[in-house]
């Protein structure tokens, strides 16, 4: 039990970096990770690729029928396209209100999770170090690295977290 | 058959007339409603001149009135509201409008400014000062029908002094606006020619070199040094390496961001010059808190990684 409690201790700096690590590839993925769940969502994009191939073929038929011989036919073919235009228009309208509402929802939910793990993080490490350090190998700014713990040698999380931050943002920069 | 009157004009004249004047008057007013002007005639409560406008256009009566109009203008009150202006109307409400976007508070200035913008090659100086002088004609033809009003709102303040400030201040922004421009068309000249082209990249190669470096030196000093002397000499010897060193990559800091807060301190007034050189030495700042970043990082991460494996603390 003590040994266990010994190697969570000595992996938080461990476990900051793959919280950060983590939020960050999240923050990459997300605009893919949105666009999937709203996909998964929204099932009205093969009732509207049915509509415009419907839409598509009454054109063909419209453009076969001489307006001259059959106008009758003709206009209510065209009032037929015109209406079925405008439903999918007020479709595609729907969806994509809701595709950005759920995008919206997504960027906002990841946002407040990714704070209150940071919290989390910074409440539970705010007293004891994320690792320590002999004092004289960090000697002149052994209280800003310790901040706020006070820890004489220790590694404050508050560091720890930019250090881990501003290291991650490099290391992702290929992935974009 | 028309029936003529006293004063040579025959009744339909006379009424087609006041038509058309009140209809002048109309346009006025609804131009004022659409710019968001709130009409002295309202506070007044008997004077309806909507070119005499409120706190924004208050020097800017163009509609001169005369006894007969206010006449004409009773009798056909209620007809004339339910018809629509006739293009008589647009020069002079074109022309209050004009002289009220000229006046001199902060956001007709800013919309004078971004207008500047996006003229900026053509806009010159003279252009302004047309267009400062149309708007003294505009607020000359204020004077002379609305000095009461005008007293009233400004208090004792003269007109010239109340003009003198906003195109003072339009002036001293428009020269650092100037100032700015100058910037802007030195950054663009100094855009990397074709055959140094490759200056962006040789940079970032320069920067991996930097990044590389100080994570080497990280596991140098864990593994070697750090038993006698602090871990942040050898990076201060690094950095010091570094600057020697820079001579020896191609320049790729010419590379100036034009961020906001770059035009925001150059229409402030600091010279581009100091801006540039704060900027270059902010970005030094940030390119060795990087290197430290990485520095540390590694160090910790070396030092942990040594430890899972058992290797003791120096």
């Amino acid at each position: 039990m003590v040994h266990c409690s010994i190697m969570a201790a000595s992996c938080a700096w461990l476990l900051v970096l793959s919280s950060v690590l983590l939020c960050n590839l999240l923050k990459i993925l997300l605009p893919s990770f949105s666009s999937f769940i709203s996909r998964l969502l929204q099932k009205d994009a093969e009732h509207e690729s049915q509509m415009r191939a419907e839409i598509q073929n009454m054109k063909q038929e419209l453009s076969a029928i001489s307006m001259m011989d059959e106008f009758a036919r003709y206009a209510r073919l065209e009032r037929k396209i015109n209406k079925m235009t405008d439903k999918l228009k007020t479709n595609v309208k729907t969806r994509t209100a809701q595709l950005a509402k759920v995008k919206w929802v997504i960027n906002i939910g990841f946002y407040i999770l990714q704070a209150a793990l940071m919290i989390t993080l910074i409440w539970k490490y705010y007293l004891e170090p994320v690792t320590i350090l002999p004092s004289k190998w960090i000697t002149p700014l052994e209280r800003l690295v310790a901040f706020p713990t006070g820890v004489t040698g220790g590694v404050g999380i508050t560091c720890w977290l930019v250090v881990c931050n501003k290291v991650v943002s490099i290391m992702l920069v290929p992935l974009g | 058959m028309e029936q003529e009157d006293g004063g040579g004009l025959s009744a339909s004249q006379r009424r087609a007339e006041a038509r058309r004047r009140k209809l002048l008057l109309n346009s006025e007013q609804r131009m004022s409603q659409i710019m968001g002007f709130h009409s002295l005639g309202d506070a007044d409560g008997g004077d309806r001149d909507g070119a005499c406008l409120g706190s924004r256009g208050r020097d800017l009566c163009s509609w001169p009135r005369s006894p007969s109009h206010l006449d004409n203008e009773s009798k056909i009150e209620p007809k004339v509201h339910h018809e629509q202006p006739k293009p008589d109307s647009l020069p002079v409400s074109s022309m209050s409008k004009r002289g009220a976007n000229m006046s001199g508070d902060s956001a007709t200035l800013t919309g004078v400014s971004e207008h500047r913008s996006n003229v900026l090659s053509e806009v010159k100086r003279s252009n302004l000062g047309e267009i400062m002088d149309s708007f003294s004609k505009t607020a000359e033809m204020a004077n002379d029908n609305s000095s009461e009003l005008r007293h009233r709102h400004r208090g004792d303040l003269p007109s010239e002094t109340a003009e003198r400030g906003p195109r003072h201040g339009l002036d001293q922004y428009l020269s650092r606006f100037d100032e700015a421009l100058k910037l802007r068309n030195q950054m663009i000249s100094e855009k990397p020619s074709p055959e140094n082209g490759n200056s962006a990249e040789e940079f970032d190669s320069f920067r991996i070199f930097r990044l590389i470096g100080s994570a080497l030196l990280a596991i140098g000093v864990r593994v070697f040094i750090c038993k006698y002397l602090s871990i942040f000499a050898p990076f201060l010897t690094l950095q010091l390496a570094y600057m020697g060193l820079s001579k020896y990559f191609p320049k790729g800091d010419k590379k100036t961001k034009t961020t906001v807060l770059t035009a925001a301190l150059l229409l402030s007034g600091i010279p581009a010059e100091v801006i540039s050189r704060s900027m270059d030495t902010y970005s030094k700042m940030g390119d060795v808190f990087t290197d430290l970043c990485v520095y540390f990082f590694t160090f910790i991460f070396c030092h942990e990684t040594l430890g899972f494996f058992g290797l003791a603390v120096p």
